[in-house]
């Protein structure tokens, strides 16, 4: 049975602040900032706004901003959970919303000062005197030394890399790609600043496996999405980017960056079931996908997901990606806009709106002939994922 | 080289051929001496106590055992040319004394009766060097040993460095901003009701698996009810403690300043069946692969928190000899950690007929700079032998051990000892294989060196294949 919101609704507008490793100013700012190029680039006004989304990890709550957009009246307001793997969840969740006319136009927002103020990478070293039941969760880790995202993601790595013999080379293959695609995003961090394998090879070590070039790249910035319905999109200003297909996903024995207990921990069960949901309801194969956003937190997370989502089989994408595949001119180019690693750690956000700019052919790399796109969001955690296809 | 170092370093080395008066053992080889060896040093290879009389092989690496003075005032012997070396240096202020490097070759295993000879040569001072430690000399000798009939049954060469500690810079330590006192230790794990009975198991050196005592379902980390039976009726078991290693990372930046590094934190398969993140300790990093058996050790980061950990499974006794022909040069030995407890050192020392005073006086030993009591070099020689010979099989018999000595083996640490063989040959028809060998502790590396060990082969044993 398919979802009955799947191809009803499209994203209809993209607004960013700039990316930067300091905005100095509020991330309320930077929410509503970003929510107002949204909005302009839809062609909406603030009396149309009436759903806001957000990650339940955003400091900003809807209500603020509404006050500062001058938007008087929500219908809809919710927020998604598990960091990074909210971010097609969010636009989920407005697909969602639209389609049942819970809101008509769904404003979807991420703000953080990652880089200046809250940087993720600093891993976690509080110590809160009434734990909660995340405590309790940390409690089993915590103590170990095992403190960062790096850690939690490169244990999974250390795993898939002796189940399958991937090696650091084929993770630097990841980021040299993201690397070459941010070198022509004039947005990214690193516009102009390609890296060659034997850079990556020398990045010292975060938490082996991982070399600093398989991270990404903290960042200070806003990224806001506009949710409407196909109909209300068509005569909005620009080509809207239809949602196909949205989907979320947790699996077995699921924790928070830390599912080690299950048996199998170099697949992605939940991304598996994500893509099933997906190919579904968007009535399509990977076959079909032209290009991908795959979340790129850490390189060696694209490597699983590129098998999860049925691009190759398991334990191949080391050869997939070494063939060229997720190079533009390859079968599958990823992360054209740079990837989290080359253009900018934003919760995954802005790889929905690079999603977007492929579905309306102004990517700064753009592949040609794109009809539908992938866009995932973090591995290792509950998660989620969507297609965008051009418009019929 | 200042003149004044060049003519210290004549008058020392005009003592080199120098020999000192001969030693007589006190006893000859005998049995229960043998014994409390094997008792202290843990080696249980039945040739050296179990068979008749007259096939018993005294432990190779008891050699220099059996001429020690034994637990009384030694005399001074005016011959002495070490002696009379440290007292040059001594004057200089080349005052301290520690051993660098000894190796042992014997020719043949000892038998119940002989009697040893030990003749002690001066054979070389070093250029003077400057090491970690400071400045100084290195002092060689090498003790030839014979029995009674006068044939040579072994030699030991000892090195030791005499020097002038080096000052210790206090720079950079002033620059370093304070830790504040909450992230001076790891943080606390967090807990609720239904997971205090898993830390209470800790603090009493129990490993602790849920356990549903409805269906007998064992769940880590904890549930609040039995997915599988319903029953919110949840116990637990004490696990085995032996587990294999699933995953593991090495996390190095951003560094914690509550974690020592380097360190390993790995995801273990309990026997059981149940996963547990922990540490995996007592091996350096490099020595860490997945697949590793492993066995739970608890340790206490800090006095208010006792974490189970793992460390290498101390492999088990073999008790059947190594076909020759089947070794293969570049394999490894199982990594085998020991616990440096005081009854290791003490018993150790005593049954190597070593008394001074630093291996059974905790204050002798603080004395000398350490925390406690540490560990005499026959002792860790014996112990690397029978490490090797654990591996090796019954049949297979230590002919050198040639070793760097390092950082001290002090009770309360743990010393891993590790071992890649390097070559094999054939050797007047037996099989030699060297083992670079490395006993490392939470210091560094207690000792790096060689050891070289001798098979049957089938050749030498009459086969015809």
């Amino acid at each position: 049975m398919t979802m009955t919101f799947s191809g009803k609704t499209a994203i209809a507008g993209i607004g960013a602040t700039d990316f930067s490793k300091n905005s100095g100013r509020s991330t309320l700012r930077l929410a509503v900032e970003a929510c107002e190029a949204a909005m302009k680039d839809a062609g909406v006004s603030a009396d149309m706004i009436d759903g806001m989304i957000t990650y339940t990890t955003d400091e900003n709550h809807e209500i603020d901003l509404c006050r500062s957009l001058g938007v008087e009246k929500l219908t809809h307001f919710s927020r998604i959970h598990h960091s990074g793997g909210a971010a097609c969840g969010t636009i989920h969740q407005a697909a969602m919303a639209v389609a049942s006319g819970a809101c008509n136009y769904c404003l979807v927002y991420r703000a953080f000062n990652e880089r200046s103020e809250q940087r993720f990478g600093a891993g976690v070293q509080e110590r809160p005197p009434t734990p909660t039941p995340m405590d309790v969760d940390f409690g089993w880790s915590s103590p170990f030394g095992l403190l960062t995202p790096a850690s939690w993601v490169a244990m999974f790595a250390s795993r898939y890399m002796h189940e399958y013999g991937a090696t650091t080379e084929d993770f630097g293959r990841v980021s040299v790609a993201a690397r070459r695609h941010a070198a022509n995003n004039p947005n990214a961090h690193f516009y102009q600043k390609p890296i060659t394998l034997e850079d990556h090879q020398n990045s010292r070590w975060i938490v082996k496996p991982l070399r600093l070039l398989d991270c990404c790249q903290e960042t200070d910035g806003a990224q806001a999405l506009l949710v409407t319905s196909v109909e209300r999109a068509r005569d909005l200003k620009g080509k809207p980017a239809v949602i196909s297909a949205a989907a979320q996903g947790s699996c077995d024995d699921q924790q928070m960056m830390k599912s080690y207990y299950r048996k199998d921990i170099s697949g992605l069960p939940e991304m598996e079931l994500c893509a099933d949901q997906l190919y579904r309801n968007a009535e399509i194969t990977p076959g079909d996908i032209q290009a991908a956003i795959l979340y790129d937190h850490f390189t060696a997370g694209v490597l699983p997901q590129l098998e999860a989502y049925g691009f190759c089989d398991r334990g191949e994408a080391k050869d997939f990606i070494k063939d060229g595949n997720i190079e533009l001119g390859g079968r599958l180019p990823i992360n054209t806009h740079g990837g989290q690693i080359g253009e900018a750690y934003l919760h995954g956000m802005n790889g929905i709106a690079e999603g977007v700019r492929l579905i309306r052919g102004d990517s700064c790399n753009q592949p040609q002939n794109v009809e539908n796109v992938l866009v995932t969001s973090a591995t290792a955690v509950p998660t989620s994922a969507l297609i965008l296809t051009q418009d019929s | 080289m200042s003149n004044q170092e060049q003519q210290l370093l004549q008058t020392l080395r005009a003592h080199v051929g120098e020999q000192a008066t001969a030693v007589v053992a006190r006893d000859p080889v005998n049995l229960p001496t043998i014994r409390n060896w094997c008792d202290a040093i843990g080696d249980t290879n039945p040739v050296y106590t179990e068979v008749d009389e007259s096939d018993i092989e005294a432990p190779a690496a008891m050699l220099d055992v059996w001429t020690m003075a034994g637990n009384i005032p030694r005399s001074y012997d005016p011959n002495d040319p070490r002696n009379k070396v440290f007292a040059l240096l001594n004057k200089a202020g080349y005052r301290t004394v520690v051993g660098a490097n000894t190796k042992e070759i014997y020719c043949r295993p000892l038998r119940l009766g002989e009697l040893l000879t030990g003749k002690m040569t001066l054979i070389d001072v070093s250029d003077l060097k400057t090491t970690g430690l400071g400045c100084g000399y290195f002092v060689s000798t090498l003790t030839e040993f014979t029995n009674q009939q006068g044939e040579l049954v072994g030699s030991w060469e000892f090195r030791t460095f005499s020097f002038k500690p080096r000052e210790r810079s206090s720079k950079g330590s002033k620059d370093r901003q304070p830790v504040p006192e909450h992230l001076q230790v790891r943080p606390r794990p967090g807990k609720m009701q239904e997971t205090e009975f898993f830390w209470d198991g800790c603090d009493q050196g129990e490993l602790r698996i849920q356990q549903c005592n409805g269906c007998e379902r064992l769940a880590h980390p904890p549930v609040v009810r039995c997915p599988e039976c319903g029953s919110y009726d949840l116990g637990h078991r004490a696990a085995s403690g032996k587990a294999t290693l699933h995953a593991f990372v090495e996390p190095v930046h951003p560094p914690m300043p509550f974690m020592q590094y380097p360190y390993i934190c790995g995801v273990v398969e309990l026997e059981e069946g149940t996963r547990l993140i922990t540490n995996i300790v007592h091996c350096a990093p490099e020595q860490v692969e997945i697949g590793m058996p492993l066995e739970l050790v608890f340790q206490q980061p800090d006095p208010d928190l006792t974490l189970p950990m793992f460390r290498p499974a101390v492999p088990s006794i073999n008790k059947t000899t190594l076909n020759f022909d089947d070794l293969q040069e570049g394999q490894t030995l199982p990594l085998y950690p020991i616990d440096v407890t005081t009854n290791l050192v003490v018993g150790g020392a005593i049954a190597t007929r070593d008394f001074e005073d630093i291996h059974h006086e905790v204050a002798a030993a603080k004395r000398a700079g350490l925390k406690d009591v540490f560990m005499n070099v026959l002792t860790t020689n014996g112990i690397c032998a029978r490490y090797v010979s654990e591996w090796a099989g019954p049949d297979a018999r230590v002919k050198e051990i040639d070793i760097r000595l390092g950082a001290p083996n002090v009770v309360g640490d743990t010393m891993t000892l590790s071992a890649t063989l390097v070559s094999k040959q054939r050797v007047d028809g037996k099989g030699r294989v060297t083992l670079n060998l490395r006993v490392a502790n939470s210091m560094g590396n207690h000792v790096t060196g060689t050891v070289t060990l001798e098979f049957p082969t089938q050749a030498a044993a009459g086969g015809s294949l």
